[in-house]
């Protein structure tokens, strides 16, 4: 299981992760190896039928529909790096600038 | 205690034991805030709570408005949540004290707590080694006697893993013991809060405050918080299976002796001891690397720089600011696990990857039911393969590092509790032994800690 | 040209479910707030917070999926769908994949080209809103407000089903009428409580296979939806019929030029990397529960139609315009049970009634009983139709008792013969050559003094006497 440069590059787009040229050599090797490891799970024949295990209650509990938001001791002014008029600021959307308006 | 000048009296020796161990780098707090925040804490703590003036410190993932909660992580450097977390707030209900916010992996990434953004904890018998992690700033604190207990968290093995590696006691209850809501999510399926006590009842009693139903997490099960059970005379009756996989050739011989020790006492003790066999339980490390980094990917998504945490650079627009918020943001080992779990959600790898090894979760789970449905009540197993390594041993393989949980990680896996006792010392360096139980039944694997902790001599060599 | 080509569409209709707080939080649900006031750790997507799903909005979404004759299941699961979007706080958004809450339904809806048709439901699961992006608030900033994130969805996926950019949007407005008269969503388009996406396609005529689809979205108006959808179609046809292929893409509509152009995001950021949400157990629903939802549905629009022909003798079309609207209806109803006989009710309703709803915010401002004793007055000859009328618009404007209106306005029919006499004799004074032609034969002029007679008497004459009076005074 060998990931190649392009496939790191591709992921980590994915990812939102500015991966430089640098580490690429080193984290590419690093994930193959990972993932190498990891897929030996394949190895075990006819889990095909098995149902899925999750931990935890069997079925969600519902929440009443009021209106009663968990408390929030202060708000996002104080922690938002940039907020202005009751908004949070991010720089324009760029690529997504195709957004509805 | 119930009387305000002692639980003052109670804060500021925390807050000097605290300074006197300041060079483990277990506590991310500053000492002037910690020791304002203490005083103040111990003013208002409500006297009838059954942890009244007790300090507890805090594992830097799990939210308080106390404090920063960074994760160990650049990218929540300074942030100070909002509210706290459902555990926090029932220590504090309790009268409990906050002592602190202490070291981890980023993000409890990781198992030698050298992953965090402010600088590695220290083991404190041997400042070359790791304490272990994710929870090595809890677990430091608790064997250095700066608090009697603290909060950890556990997504494969984050609590009794440096428990073991430090010589103290760490719980990690069944999943849905404890609410989640506040913990900072890595695992989702695999986290839970734990608890590092320097012995197996400062452990319990503090478990028992934060355990229990909570309305603001829909996978934390609607029950009664745990009751402690009494120190038992003997363990008559009791059936502890020894899970032959956990015992391979290759252990590290003095764990074995430690661990053979061990099981001796217990049997001594009253317990029927019976060999049991875990088939899969060589798949699952594999295993859990690809649930816990591919439910990493996503629950580490939220962390943009849009809305809290510092941002880095100017960007010019929103994708740069994401790129270079994360890119910088986190750490090499996060950003690792985060692509690889990014890689095994992705489009041609989701079925070969996530889809079997959420069935290879169901087999484990499985293996464990079993030996429980044949009569048996508890699991012994070495809670590590090896005591503390030297720090920077396993930083650049990850793969060796991940293996260091391959003990752990099955409780998590089967969302069963487990807790960590120390069983003796490895020239010089603690070692614990591990007791994993049914699901909802800690009250049952704790009498057995409590049994083990009392016969056998954790500070000799074994 | 266009004949040749068959066109087939598709629709996404995300719709927003009537709760007063958020799908996984208990923030408020509501429309209009300052921005980021309805918010808490959960909608925000702050560090450790974790949802809890309301139980109201599973009720919504099970009775809007009965509604549509979908197959509920008794246990489906919530999936993370993930992508970075600077509204989508979390970096993913909590929806339905791989085990929907309901599959295999159908709507009927009467197609302008095919009589009543039927549209299959393929889907229909539960998921949560974004917040909103602002591009134009700030220079060189976008704003974010974060109080509609979180709000409960319903997303309704039918099959390639559309034959026309107009049979789709006839199928939308059915749909609306349903959800509406469910009470499950408001379905205002402009509040964005109801939005559509539509995958388009087309073909030569007599081909089975689908031709390539784009995806067309930022429909935001019922006004647009047919015609984004045409520009998108006669788009494919000149490309197709031009040599070129199609790409399969998304097309944003833009309303200002009424034109198409391609998304410019990357193919990637549409690897959405599902899988179950691990904190949320399944979604396990009784027998039970499903049960009493279908019970709290109310008769749909379709039936209803059926109903009103069968039991008040109505045309196919009539009853289609009565029971549009749940409320329109319910006061039709309520007529006809006051008294009124159910033909003329119709007409009232179909005509004064929703004339003047239309100009007072859907408001009925007439009370069913009030119209079921204004026709019967006139039923009893006590007014003239045109009478009526102007009751109708009296009462609705200043209430009050048609009778007593009717009285005060000085409109009750005048029914006595020697005042009638009168204004015959009047009339007919005044129109002498009129009277000479109908004597010489004709008879039809007859209907003109009528008239005049109802004229001379401002309405008030029973133009049944005034008739009878007229005749016997022109008799040779
Ligand atoms: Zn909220």
């Amino acid at each position: 299981m060998s990931v190649t440069h392009d496939e790191v590059r591709r992921i980590a787009r994915l990812a939102e992760l500015d991966v430089s040229d640098e580490v690429l050599p080193l984290l590419g090797e690093q994930m193959s190896r990972i993932l190498e490891y990891v897929a030996q799970i394949n190895a075990v024949p006819a889990s095909e039928g098995v149902k899925p295990f999750v931990p935890g209650p069997d079925a969600v509990r519902f929440r009443a529909d009021e209106v009663k938001p968990w408390p929030l001791a202060f708000g996002p002014a104080e922690f938002a790096p940039a907020f202005r008029d009751g908004f949070f600021l991010v720089p324009k959307l760029g690529q997504f600038e195709d957004a509805d308006t | 205690m119930s009387d305000p000048s002692e639980a003052l009296a109670s804060a500021k020796a925390a807050a000097d034991r605290i300074v006197n161990v300041k060079r483990l780098n277990a506590c991310l707090t500053p000492i002037k805030e910690l020791r304002k925040s203490l005083a103040a804490q111990a003013s208002t703590a409500h006297p009838s709570g059954v942890l009244y003036g007790m300090p507890v410190a805090v594992k830097d993932n799990i939210c308080t408005l106390e404090f920063t909660t960074s994760c160990g992580s650049k990218i929540l450097e300074g942030y100070r949540s909002p509210y706290d977390a459902t555990a926090a707030a029932k220590l504090k209900a309790a009268g409990a004290l906050i002592a602190g916010k202490t070291n981890c992996d980023e993000f409890g990434m990781g198992s030698s707590t050298e992953h965090s953004a402010y600088g590695r904890t220290l083991h404190p018998f041997d400042k070359t080694r790791v304490p272990g992690g994710s929870s090595g700033g809890s677990a430091a604190l608790v064997a250095a006697g700066a608090v009697p207990a603290a909060l950890g968290s556990e997504t494969g093995g984050s609590v009794r893993q440096p428990a073991s590696l430090c010589g103290v006691v760490g719980i990690k209850p069944t999943y849905g013991r404890v609410s989640r809501y506040g913990l900072v999510a890595f695992g989702s399926s695999l986290d839970q809060i734990g608890v590092l006590g320097r012995s197996v009842h400062d452990a319990a009693r503090v478990l028992s405050v934060i355990s229990g139903r909570d309305p603001k997490d829909s996978t934390c099960e609607d029950r009664d918080s745990l009751r402690l059970p009494n120190v038992p005379e003997s363990l008559q009756g009791f059936v502890i299976g020894v899970p032959k996989e956990y015992f391979p050739q290759d252990l590290d011989a003095a764990v074995r002796r430690a661990c053979d020790r061990a099981i001796r006492l217990l049997r001594e003790l009253g317990a029927a001891v019976r060999e049991v066999s875990l088939p899969h339980t060589a798949y699952a490390v594999a295993t859990y690397y690809i649930i816990a980094p591919a439910e990493a990917s996503s629950n580490l998504a939220r962390y943009d720089g849009a809305r809290y945490g510092p941002r880095f650079n100017g960007s010019e627009d929103v994708r740069a600011l994401y790129r270079t918020t994360r890119g910088d943001g986190f750490g090499p080992e996060v950003r690792r696990r985060v692509l690889v779990g990014t890689y095994v959600l992705s489009s041609g790898y989701y079925d070969a990857y996530y889809r079997k090894a959420q069935q290879m979760r169901a087999l484990i789970a499985q293996d464990f039911r079993n030996v429980f449905d044949r009569g048996v009540d508890l699991l012994f197993t070495p809670t590590t393969p090896t005591p503390a390594f030297k720090a920077g041993e396993k930083l650049n393989d990850p793969v060796a590092m991940y293996l260091s949980d391959i003990f752990t990680v099955t409780a998590n896996i089967a969302g069963l509790p487990a807790i960590s006792v120390p069983i003796g010392r490895i020239k010089g360096l603690p070692i614990g032994g591990q007791l994993i139980g049914q699901a909802f039944l800690e009250d049952e694997m704790l009498e057995a800690a409590y049994a083990l902790e009392r016969a056998v001599p954790a500070a000799e060599e074994a | 040209m266009a004949g040749a080509w068959e066109t087939v569409i598709g629709l996404e209709t995300h719709v927003q479910l009537r709760t007063v707080s958020k799908m996984f939080c208990g923030c408020s649900a509501a429309f209009g707030a300052p921005p980021n006031t309805n918010v808490c750790p959960v909608c925000l997507g702050l560090p450790g917070a974790l949802p809890v799903p309301n139980e109201h909005a599973l009720q919504l979404a099970v009775r809007a999926a009965l509604g549509l004759g979908c197959t509920v299941h008794p246990r489906s699961v919530f999936a993370r769908k993930n992508y970075f979007y600077p509204d989508l706080p979390k970096g993913y958004q909590i929806s339905q994949f791989e085990q929907p809450l309901a599959t295999a339904g159908s709507l009927s809806y009467l197609s302008p080209d095919r009589g009543i048709a039927t549209a299959t439901i393929q889907r229909l699961h539960v998921e949560e809103d974004a917040g909103k992006s602002l591009h134009d608030r700030f220079p060189k900033q976008t704003a974010i407000d974060l109080n509609r994130c979180g709000v409960p969805l319903i997303e309704i996926v039918t099959g390639p089903d559309f034959r026309s950019p107009h049979e789709a949007r006839t199928y939308l407005l059915t749909l609306k009428q349903v959800l509406e008269y469910a009470a499950i969503s408001d379905c205002d388009m402009e509040k964005g409580s109801l939005r559509v996406d539509a995958n388009v396609s087309v073909r030569r005529v007599g081909e089975t296979m689908l031709g390539t689809k784009t995806e067309v979205k930022n429909i935001n108006s019922f006004a647009y939806v047919e015609k984004a959808l045409t520009v998108e179609r006669d788009r494919q046809i000149a490309v197709l019929e031009g040599g070129g292929t199609l790409a399969p893409q998304t097309m944003l509509y833009d309303s200002k030029t009424n034109g198409v152009r391609p998304q410019r995001s990357k193919e990637e950021s549409h690897d959405y990397r599902y899988f179950p949400d691990p904190d949320l157990p399944p979604l396990v629903l009784t027998e039970q529960f499903i049960a009493e939802q279908q019970t709290l549905l109310p008769e749909l629009p379709a039936k209803k139609r059926e109903r009103f022909v069968e039991k008040y003798a109505l045309s196919v079309t009539d009853a289609a315009v009565l029971t549009a609207d749940r409320n329109v209806a319910d006061y039709y109803e309520a007529v006809v049970h006051a008294g009124a006989d159910a033909k003329t009710a119709a007409n009232w309703v179909m005509t004064e009634v929703l004339a003047d709803a239309k100009d007072h915010a859907d408001g009925l401002r007439v009370a069913a009983g009030a119209l079921a004793n204004l026709i019967g007055l006139v039923r009893g000859g006590t007014l003239s139709h045109q009478a009526a009328k102007r009751v109708f618009a009296e009462v609705a404007e200043r209430g009050g008792e048609p009778r007593n209106v009717a009285e005060a306005l000085g409109l009750v029919q005048v029914a006595d013969t020697g005042v009638l006499s009168g204004w015959v004799s009047d009339v007919l004074g005044a129109h002498t050559s009129e009277v000479m032609r109908y004597k010489q034969g004709e008879t039809k002029l007859l209907q003109f003094f009528v008239g005049q007679v109802m004229k001379a008497s401002r309405g008030k004459a029973d133009p049944k006497l005034a008739q009878r009076v007229l005749e016997e005074k022109l008799a040779p």
